[in-house]
């Protein structure tokens, strides 16, 4: 990423020259190019920012604007969020599209393998975790430009959208996908008293946290209107429990909930709830096999996406096979 | 699994090559180079080549396992790993249309028992059920 390139943006917008220093490519965000640095202003001021753009190869297919404009929905509400500033949808700018958001200083994500992430901290950061959640959920999907939807066609138009990426990107015989997406076909889940505001990643490594504070919920590049238990059952998802056995590492998974509806004024119905756990295996296979193809067709050679479409692909195929081999 | 072993190795060697490399040698000359992210792009290679290590030992154990336990419950076992799953899968299939709820968990149980193997040869535990 040319600092120029970033420099002239920057003065053009704040009128008046900028310095760039410290540009640093993030490993790890597949879904978007990510770069820190240093914008040092006229006044000498100097202001962490953050870079995110399209790279050649994107893992998840969405509207570019979709996540600056959640970005600046969720700035400055109970969900905590970085600052947005600007955003480019040409080239020109930064390469391709993307956009520059405020550095939330001294906060770290947690990795996929770090063992109790959250350590003492770890029922404090699922109150606030699965507060902002029930939150989030709170907000008025008009307020993120998202369209309105009809709560019984929110479980039917996810299902079709993984299906669609499934059907895209499969490469070799996947029995246990094809049969959970029959069963999530066979018994559709009661739709939910109010669609929502929907992130679509949320998850532990998807936030910045400094000891037991919360600081920012990051990558909403997948957010969408739908069913809030699409949300809660991503979270609670073992992927990201770090081996723990709880709920995003946090709490115990019945806690989870009661934080959540209490902070929502939702109830999570359990056969919805157990209908989206599933789904929330489904749509993660169907990621790993999405990233998978990208490596096999050539598109990416990022080890990360290889990574993807070999350990979490096997942990959900695996979780899948066990789940249904419960409701058979 | 989703990718076979030399599709991930040939990401990898083209990830050195394209993004690693490079980068060294930039450093090496002093005309700059990312270092951050090749660092981040060499660590998870080398953390996926030592899985890779252990996936070259046992596939082919877990291979000739999944294909006895199948050849044990059903008799015929088509060759190689994707005609033996998509074999599996029209069974399955077949079975839930049936409405045979013992043949839909005998075949889920096959299904289960090679994805579990397949995951925890990679060294890593599975939550419990």
């Amino acid at each position: 990423m040319p600092a120029e390139r970033l420099a002239r943006f920057l003065g053009a917008q704040w009128g008046e020259p900028v310095a760039i220093t410290g540009v640093k490519r993030f490993h790890g965000g597949s879904a978007r190019e990510t770069f820190r640095f240093d914008a040092v202003r006229a006044d000498g001021r100097r202001e962490g920012l953050v870079l995110r753009r399209d790279p050649a190869s994107t893992l998840i297919e969405t509207d570019r604007a979709v996540e600056f404009r959640a970005l600046q929905a969720a700035y400055g509400t109970a969900v905590p969020a970085p600052e947005p500033l600007f955003c480019d949808m040409g080239s020109e700018a930064f390469g391709s599209p993307g956009f520059i958001m405020r550095e939330v200083a001294g906060g770290r994500a947690a990795g996929l393998f770090d063992p109790e992430p959250y350590g003492d901290d770890a029922a404090a950061i699922g109150t606030a975790f699965f507060g902002a959640l029930g939150a989030l959920h709170r907000c008025d999907p008009v307020d993120f430009g998202l369209a309105a939807m009809a709560p019984d066609a929110a479980a039917r138009s996810r299902l079709d959208h993984w299906r669609r990426a499934f059907e895209a990107d499969r490469a070799r015989p996947e029995p246990v996908i094809e049969a959970a997406f029959r069963w999530l076909d066979r018994t559709p889940p009661p739709p939910p008293p109010r669609v929502t505001v929907v992130h679509g990643d949320y998850r532990s490594g998807n936030f910045l946290f400094d000891g037991p504070r919360l600081l920012a919920i990051l990558d909403w590049e997948m957010v969408h209107v739908g069913d809030p238990l699409e949300d809660l059952a991503w979270a609670m998802d073992p992927l990201w429990g770090h081996g723990s056995g709880r709920a995003a590492a946090t709490v115990a998974d019945a806690e989870a909930i009661a934080i959540w509806e209490a902070a929502s004024g939702l109830t999570a119905d359990p056969t919805a709830l157990r209908w989206w756990r599933v789904f929330a295996q489904v749509q993660g296979a169907t990621i790993w096999v999405s990233s998978a193809r990208e490596v096999i067709d050539g598109r990416s050679h990022d080890p990360v996406l290889a990574f993807a479409g070999f350990v979490p692909y096997r942990f959900h195929v695996a979780t899948l096979a066990r789940t249904l081999g419960g409701l058979a | 699994m989703s990718l076979s072993l030399p599709q991930l190795l040939g990401c990898l060697a083209a990830a050195q090559a394209q993004e690693v490399a490079p980068a060294l040698a930039g450093l090496g000359a002093g005309t700059g180079g990312d270092a951050n992210y090749a660092a981040g792009t060499a660590t998870t290679t080398a953390m996926l080549l030592m899985l890779l290590a252990g996936e070259a030992a046992t596939a082919a154990g877990r291979e000739a396992g999944a294909a006895a336990a199948m050849r044990a419950q059903f008799g015929d076992v088509p060759e190689g790993r994707d005609a033996r799953m998509a074999a599996l899968g029209e069974r399955l299939q077949a079975a839930e249309a049936a409405g045979e709820r013992t043949a839909v968990r005998a075949v889920l149980a096959l299904l289960a028992a090679e994805a579990e193997a397949d995951f925890t040869a990679l060294g890593l535990p599975l939550p419990p059920h």
